[in-house]
């Protein structure tokens, strides 16, 4: 069992060294389900930071915060950020170090294993709360969630209340860290993409019936997108001004900018939006699961992402976010790649 | 005119009232939205905070504001499209909901009048169903000048009290509507009224969550434009567009030309809604943004509420819903935003 003190004593530590500007963690939210990201610069606050199955956030999208923030100052604090991670938020910084979208030198990263179990989903506790308030929730020796709330104490199975991808995950502790606590004991996962045989027993005409329902919801809030370390292109395609556009750009080539996606949110718009942000985490997305957890909509778009990476895994055997020295799928051939389904 | 409407006699009422295209709460799965019902079982009325309120029924995502088509260069053809006449009810309209339609009838009311928006807001009759445990735990009407049981903007109030409704009709488009089906609504007893009373008062005290001194926040944010605060508070936001989009109050919208066919030209001019907190918002054809980061965002959302609108309006632009606060992917929550707002530098 991870004691978070001993999480609070190597922030405090690095804090006071002046080893790091500051460090993202978890703070507990006086009014919600989850606790809240907390950015901490005092070491003496680091008394704020928690560390329990709530902690669902992929606090690594901060880091490309961080990178963009530092890129509009003029002197910018050389000093890395400390940073607490889950397994699968590890292998988001892998991700971004593949793409030398980060290097190793600007995080300096706390690493949380979650112990066989993994962090709860949102929805199945709220319904199984019914309305009521989770004080405290904690894993006991027998794979049971103990939920403290009010009017009394409730346990519940762990698979019964474990986010999806959590019950799918390849690692459930982190791959890359300067701290790790906790078990570096592998899960055994046997079916890793059980949660897709449903949609893939689906035929064509049925699979397009659901998601022309579900992204018809779509209201374009770009949630997904904002809440995804993986998109951090300063220039997206779905924005209806181009970003690359300066004093010196003329009139005629603005207007000839070409639009590639309405704003409307019409079906046809919305598949377009929702293909590209898949497509671009083709060999990318490391299942942490934030796009479908923001969205206000309940639209399922992990089924998305979990399917690309299937595809990524069966052609290619490439898993993504474990080595960071590996060259990344997108930017890489190898002549044993498969090619047949070139058509 | 107060009325009684027993539950099981809501249905009956609703298909008297099949004139009309009915807009309800539907659920589905974990989420509750308004959709056009086709029966009366498909509406849910014990339903918890909406997905989106029903401002996107009246001010919908996407409006097209005309058709355009250009055989030859001097003579473009422009066709108008109006909204179409649909005379509408919303079944289940929170108080929050009903008051956040009397703000941007405000700003499309003005000097200028927005045609779309009237021509839909004209046709459309509000019933609204007041509170009696909060539908959201982040509800706080009372302390931006609303209440559980506010009747602002509404032609019909129902109060629910258990096995019937209290029913209150407000406006003479309330009286059409319980006239289509008189036989149904009684007049209230004595009991009735006092239960009713009851309810009322318990729904206030049921709220959980609140804001103190509010009136201090306005002359408060005019100081704080260059505060560091914001660069604070934003620290965590993923420059979504979820609170503003859920956003009962929030109106902004662009306006773009998509383009069906290039020779000869043809399109529709349409305006959709827009956000504060995407980037392009405030970017200018130069490429300079005025307000270039999320700290300029949050202090744009909240100076808009809680400052400008409130010079120019004489209202709060929030109306307390808390749909902002819940689904926030990081919990930035408004309620404390503004109370660190109002205890600011002292």
């Amino acid at each position: 069992m991870i004691n978070v003190e001993d999480l609070r004593k190597e922030a405090k530590r690095i804090l006071k060294e002046g080893k790091v500007k500051y460090v993202i963690g978890y703070e507990r939210d006086q009014n919600g389900l989850l606790p809240k990201p907390a950015f901490i610069k005092d070491p003496d606050d680091v008394d704020r930071m928690i560390w329990d199955p709530t902690c669902i956030h992929n606090l690594t999208k901060f880091l490309v915060d961080e990178k963009k923030r530092k890129a509009a100052e003029k002197k910018p604090d050389e000093r890395p950020v400390g940073i607490v991670v889950k397994g699968c938020d590890s292998r988001a910084i892998v991700v971004l170090l593949q793409e030398k979208y980060i290097d190793r030198e600007d995080v300096h990263i706390l690493g949380l294993s979650c112990e066989n179990y993994g962090v709860i989903d949102e929805k199945k506790l709220a319904k199984k709360l019914k309305g009521k308030k989770a004080e405290k929730i904690e894993l006991d020796d027998h794979g049971n969630f103990v939920i403290t709330a009010a009017g009394g104490t409730i346990k519940i199975p762990a698979d019964e209340l474990l986010a999806e991808r959590c019950l799918e995950c390849p690692a459930n502790f982190p791959v890359v860290y300067d701290l790790l606590l906790g078990d570096k004991k592998k899960k055994k996962v046997d079916e890793p993409f059980k949660s897709l045989e449903k949609m893939e027993s689906l035929s064509e005409n049925e699979r397009w019936s659901f998601w022309t329902e579900q992204l018809s919801k779509c209201i374009r809030c770009y949630a997904c997108r904002s809440a995804c370390p993986m998109c951090y292109c300063d220039e997206c395609v779905v924005d209806t001004i181009n970003f690359a556009v300066t004093a010196d750009t003329t009139a005629t080539e603005k207007a000839g900018k070409i639009k590639w996606v309405e704003k409307s949110p019409a079906p046809s718009e919305n598949f377009v939006y929702h293909m590209v942000r898949a497509m671009h985490l083709a060999g990318r997305c490391i299942d942490c699961g934030e796009c479908e957890r923001v969205c206000p909509l309940d639209i399922p778009l992990r089924f998305l992402n979990k399917k690309l990476e299937k595809e990524a895994k069966k052609l290619f055997g490439y898993m993504a976010g474990f080595d960071p020295d590996e060259p990344s799928l997108v930017s890489s051939f190898k002549d044993e790649d498969p090619e047949d389904f070139i058509r | 005119m107060d009325k009684i409407l027993l539950k099981k006699a809501l249905p009956q009422w609703v298909k008297k009232l099949q004139a009309y295209r009915i807009y309800a709460p539907t659920k589905d799965e974990d989420i509750w939205t308004y959709e056009v019902v086709n029966t009366p079982e498909d509406i849910d009325l014990e339903f918890l905070t909406t997905a989106l309120s029903p401002k996107k029924i009246i001010f919908p995502q996407r409006e097209v504001y005309f058709e355009f088509e250009k055989p030859d260069v001097d003579n473009p053809d422009i066709k108008e499209t109006l909204p179409e006449d649909d005379p509408t009810i919303v079944l289940g309209v929170r108080p929050c909901d009903a008051k956040a339609l009397t703000l941007t009838d405000l700003v499309f009311g003005g000097d200028f009048k927005d045609v779309y928006y009237w021509k839909r807001r004209n046709q459309t009759y509000l019933v609204g169903l007041a509170c009696h445990t909060p539908p959201s735990p982040n509800c706080f009407c009372l302390s931006v000048d609303g209440s559980p049981h506010s009747k602002e903007g509404l032609d019909i109030l129902l109060t629910d009290l258990g096995d019937k409704y209290y029913v209150e009709s407000l406006t003479k488009n309330g009286d059409k509507l319980l006239n289509l089906a008189k036989n149904l609504f009684k007049l209230p007893s004595a009991a009735n009224k006092k239960e009713y009373q009851k309810i009322q008062a318990e729904s206030e005290k049921n709220l959980k969550r609140q804001i103190t001194n509010l009136k201090k926040v306005p002359p408060k944010l005019k100081g704080m434009w260059d505060s560091p605060f914001w660069d604070d508070e934003a620290m965590s936001c993923l420059r979504c567009g979820i609170c503003t989009y859920m956003c009962p109050t929030c109106h902004c919208f662009d306006i773009n030309d998509e383009v069906l066919s290039s020779t000869p030209l043809k399109g529709k001019r349409i305006r959709t809604w827009d956000t504060c907190q995407f980037p392009d918002f405030t970017m200018h054809s130069s490429g300079h943004n005025p307000r270039p980061d999320k700290a300029s965002r949050l202090r744009q959302r909240i100076m808009h509420k809680f400052q400008y609108f409130v010079e120019t309006y004489k209202n709060y632009q929030c109306t307390g819903c808390g749909r902002c606060i819940t689904k926030c992917p990081v919990s930035i929550d408004i309620i404390e935003v503004l109370e660190k707002v109002r205890d600011y530098g002292s």
